[in-house]
């Protein structure tokens, strides 16, 4: 039996150019089961669409706006992801139990993970969100240094225990992906076949499921 | 020349595909773009081991061949492709087979959706003019620029349950 994939960060209409509906609808003919919508903190804005899982992602220019950001959004936005890059915002994501993800931390000067956030991220329940968007946004240079990025990442979190999750990181249904195309790229991270399978499935799905025992304890 | 006996030929295998895309995309563009995207990503030395062609093409869906071991190399090329020509392209792989006539029964069977040209001005999401459906997707022209720039597209994409009032 196939598994339910789930895209858990895409980025819909006003700061993407699809809505919500459309990317859900060209999700489900790719063979996902549902998408999370993301937007980034600038471009918040409730929506209430219950096909959808709706999220945000925060970007921060110090830790002190982060934690700021975090203990705002945690009431309102079911999935709390953190936009990644700087070593220290990507530390201060990983110490915070209530962020579900934190996405592309390589996106800084180097790695953006080591052993002490990796072993931090474990043991607050933060995955990493791999962005695929790099595959088909970038080429050459840029995208091999990415890839490298990612893989030096990966393997820490193998190392550590921390959950891996696939994201397309699309900005409209041209960047969605289908699982088996994603998995097809995974080999190159390097991740196997069963676990590229539960960076797009059961990782996404524990996320949805730790955001509604949250929604249940604040209730 | 007496030709290769069958069991000293390569074996291949079929990659059926769906593509997706903002304006009509020629064969030609199509071929050129999955070589380039093949060696920009495993190089010349592997685009070589891939055996890759595109056996055909109908403007939606197409066919290409591949050295039967390298079959997610194919898939994964194809995912690389997100533009052909400035023109937003989204290429999915629908099933793998290993002859033509199985490729195109199994999976080009697709009953395609016509695109319909419309003209008609919206303000629900965003203030522009619809100019094609597709089932139940439509496209927006929007007046105001700024989303479309920020994802690299031309359009605004929405569905019908977003505005109503376009059924």
């Amino acid at each position: 039996m196939m598994p339910d994939y789930v895209d858990i960060s895409v980025h819909a209409f006003p700061e993407g150019a699809d809505t919500p509906k459309r990317l859900n609808l060209v999700a489900r003919s790719l063979g996902f089961a549902t998408i999370g919508v993301t937007t980034h903190s600038p471009y918040w804005s409730q929506f209430s669409d219950s096909s959808v899982i709706s999220g945000i992602e925060i970007v921060a220019h110090s830790v002190r706006d982060l934690r700021k950001k975090i203990a705002f959004f945690s009431d309102t936005a079911p999935i709390i992801s953190v936009h990644g890059g700087d070593e220290r915002i990507n530390r201060a994501a990983c110490s915070d139990d209530r962020v579900d993800l934190l996405m592309h931390p390589e996106r800084g000067k180097r790695g953006g993970l080591n052993q002490v956030t990796a072993k931090i991220a474990e043991k607050n329940g933060v995955a990493l969100g791999l962005s695929f968007g790099y595959f088909w946004k970038t080429r050459e240079i840029e995208r091999s240094r990415a890839l490298a990025l990612q893989h030096q990442n990966v393997a820490l979190c193998q190392k550590f225990g921390v959950p891996i999750v696939i994201t397309s990181d699309a900005y409209s249904h041209f960047d969605l992906r289908a699982p088996r195309q994603l998995k097809a790229l995974a080999r190159f991270i390097p991740l196997e076949d069963k676990e590229a399978t539960a960076a797009l499935s059961s990782a996404p799905q524990n996320i949805i499921k730790r955001s509604t025992q949250k929604e249940k304890a604040r209730v | 020349m007496k030709p290769l006996r069958p069991t000293l030929r390569d074996s291949f295998r079929y990659v059926a595909f769906t593509l997706s895309s903002e304006e009509p995309v020629r064969t030609r563009d199509l071929q050129a773009e999955i070589f380039k995207a093949a060696k920009s990503l495993f190089g010349d030395v592997g685009v070589s081991k891939l055996g890759i062609k595109v056996v055909m093409f109908d403007g939606t869906k197409g066919l290409v061949r591949c050295h039967y071991r390298h079959v997610p190399d194919v898939q994964a090329t194809l995912a690389t492709i997100g533009k052909i020509e400035n023109n937003r392209v989204r290429a999915t792989v629908v099933g793998t087979s290993g002859t033509i006539k199985a490729a195109i029964e199994k999976y080009l069977q697709i009953d395609e959706r016509i695109r319909r040209i419309i003209s008609s001005y919206v303000t629900v999401p965003v203030s522009g003019k619809a100019v094609r459906m597709r089932g139940k997707e439509i496209d927006i022209i929007p007046e105001d620029r700024e989303i479309v720039d920020r994802a690299g597209v031309q359009f605004i994409g929405i569905t019908i349950d977003d505005n109503e009032r376009l059924i």
